[in-house]
């Protein structure tokens, strides 16, 4: 510990340094701009343009005109003079997220939209990312990054023929953690531009703060540990619901009317709900999905469906209590009438499991009435017989 | 928002490894078993989309692409690849993506992606020898099947070549670091040039050639060492 005390002032010395040869910075990228051929911008333009046709013909990619339609016009309010130059991808990936190239191709996953409540929130996230590439900040961070790491080369190599090689350690992970902070200080960016533009576009901002509530209390519903903040490339979801809250507050009364624009969005994607709550369920996060179900619901989702829904977690879930949960959801799904035909065969294998084999048979039959031409007609009528067999 | 080439560090590290290990082998290249070309004949040789990067190895160790380098040698491969084939009697012809339709621009997009993998596949089990695969260590029968078909269709073609290339240079900085390291003993990596090539009959889809490169040399940023780059390339081709 003496030995390192009597090093620090170099480290510090050297973390500041590392820190101050950084990157100069850049300015915003201007409608129908293209990097100098010979610049490093380009050798990035370059790298993700053969990602992007990779992408392109990806089976993944949510092909839907008249949902691409709707994503593109959201970009256009928001953004018009850099709408031609963006291009916007959805991945079928049922996680959170959403990402922006250099290029200016952006990913939007399904997870995202499967959590928006309205367009508003997913003006914001758009409006997000569409403020990684204003501010090129793909560009900027490739440079620190290569500066850093090139310096630190040197530093080590220094300090290796110094005989402190562990002073070059030491800065290596101050350094590390400075690229990691320069990252969080870009996502602040993106998120007060991805602010300014949907205010400006009149959506209601308080529906940003809205999605990182929602996504707090899905972390916290999982019990996923938090991230060691040093070296986290997002801030903190509290600090971005405090900063976007605050914003919004400052708002209030200077701007005229604020919508959350729920209709158009729940006409564009309801759709696709169904195929989004199945993928949903596939990464087997039980407890994190049945957040967004619940919220869904509350939200004013088509109840049949998210009661379905919530039925088909119990029974995959399948822990204490599930089972009976799982009965109580197709119940209810099932006293809509607009209920999704395979909650009468998931309720009827669910019986059957339970030994009603009465209600088994009824629930088959009911699935094979509401769905009479279903590709697992012969399976389910061989069910049937079998519990009638059994019956006899 | 995070870069797609930080996410892919580990890759260059597995290639990086598959380098190391494949400079020791001495047959860089390998012809499909009983393979022989049509006597007498001008083969029509369709060259696919050459999937090549050409990048500044940085000091700190990180490939920075550079397109204009990448630009330049697509050019001069294309032009050293016409006067080879045309010497064995062959004729090249480029991929127009203005004729394919959208379905078929997938389709090829789908077998470039293939032929990636199948490449890398190759280079893994038939250039290793501990990775052998005991059905494929003693013929080389890999295909990339019947789907090459589209390309035949589309382009009238014999044989499709894929190329695919990634070239590092050292830059400035490294290369002050690779001579600092050096006073001290220790060996900081350069530039290097590695990739693989195949030719394949759109007949079948089989792989009837398939070569490698993986060397610390070579430059395919000007015109008279790409063509050196693209001769070592051609090695053993069976046209």
């Amino acid at each position: 510990m003496i030995r390192f005390c009597r090093y620090l002032p170099v480290v510090v010395m050297l973390a500041f340094f590392l820190m101050s040869c950084a990157t100069a910075p850049v300015s915003d990228v201007r409608p129908g701009q293209t990097p100098e051929l010979e610049s490093d911008e380009a050798g990035l333009w370059m790298h993700m343009d053969k990602i992007e046709k990779k992408l392109k013909h990806s089976d993944r990619i949510e092909t839907d005109a008249d949902l691409n339609q709707y994503v593109r016009d959201i970009v256009a309010k928001l953004k018009p003079e850099l709408a031609d130059d963006l291009r916007i991808y959805i991945v079928r990936t049922p996680h959170f997220n959403a990402s922006m190239a250099p290029n200016g191709f952006m990913q939007l996953w399904t997870g995202a939209l499967l959590r928006c409540e309205n367009e508003a929130q997913l003006a914001y996230i758009i409006g997000h990312e569409i403020g990684h590439y204003q501010k090129r900040h793909s560009l900027q961070q490739w440079r620190v990054m290569r500066n850093t790491s090139s310096t630190l080369a040197f530093v080590s190599l220094a300090t290796a023929v110094a005989g402190v090689g562990f002073v070059g350690d030491v800065a290596s992970l101050v350094a590390v953690a400075g690229v990691f902070a320069y990252s969080r200080d870009q996502e602040r960016e993106a998120d007060q531009i991805g602010f300014d533009l949907m205010v400006k576009a009149g959506y209601d901002p308080l529906e940003a703060v809205k999605i990182w509530q929602q996504m707090e209390k899905e972390r916290e519903a999982a019990r996923d540990k938090k991230q060691f903040i040093l070296f986290a490339t997002h801030p903190k979801a509290e600090e971005r619901i405090e900063t976007l809250k605050t914003l919004a507050q400052q708002l209030t009364g200077t701007s005229g009317e604020l919508d959350g624009f729920k209709t158009p969005y729940t006409a564009a994607t309801a759709t696709f709900r169904p195929q989004w709550l199945r993928d949903e369920l596939r990464k087997r996060k039980y407890n994190a999905s049945e957040v967004v179900l619940n919220n869904l619901l509350e939200s004013g989702a088509d109840p049949a469906q998210m009661c379905f829904f919530q039925g088909e977690l119990h029974r995959l879930r399948a822990e204490e209590h599930d089972l009976k949960k799982s009965v109580d959801c197709y119940a209810k799904a099932i006293a809509h009438e607009n209920t999704p035909a395979v909650a009468h065969r998931s309720m009827g294998l669910l019986q059957w499991k339970l030994g009603q084999k009465d209600d088994a048979v009824r629930c088959f039959k009911n699935y094979l009435e509401a769905a009479p031409d279903a590709s697992d007609l012969d399976m389910i009528k061989a069910y049937i017989d079998e519990l009638e067999l059994e019956n006899e | 928002m995070e870069l797609k080439i930080i996410k892919n560090l580990p890759r260059f590290f597995v290639y990086f490894t598959i380098l190391v290990f494949v400079s020791c082998t001495p047959a860089t290249y390998n012809v499909r078993d009983n393979f022989k070309p049509a006597e007498n004949k001008v083969s029509k040789i369709l060259i696919m989309p050459l999937d090549i990067e050409l990048s500044e190895l940085t000091a700190g160790g990180l490939k920075e692409p550079k397109a204009d380098w990448t630009q330049a040698a697509k050019t001069h491969i294309m032009s050293a690849l016409d006067k080879s084939m045309r010497a064995v009697n062959a004729n090249i012809q480029s991929c127009d993506p203005s004729v394919e339709t959208p379905e078929q621009a997938r389709i090829n997009q789908q077998l470039s992606k293939l032929h990636e993998v199948v490449g890398g596949t190759i280079l893994i089990h038939k250039y290793i020898p501990a990775f052998n695969l005991p059905t494929k260590k003693d013929s080389f029968d890999w295909t990339l099947g019947g789907g090459v078909k589209t390309l035949k269709d589309l382009y009238d073609a014999d044989y499709a070549m894929f190329i695919y290339i990634r070239d590092s240079y050292a830059s400035g900085g490294r290369k002050a670091l690779i001579v600092g390291a050096a006073l001290l003993g220790v060996t900081v990596q350069g530039g290097a040039q590695r990739g693989f090539v195949s030719l394949v009959d759109l007949n079948t889809g089989d792989i009837v050639w398939f070569n490698r490169i993986a060397r610390g040399h070579g430059d395919l940023r000007s015109e008279k060492p790409a063509t050196e780059t693209v001769t070592y390339l051609l090695k053993g081709c069976p046209l």
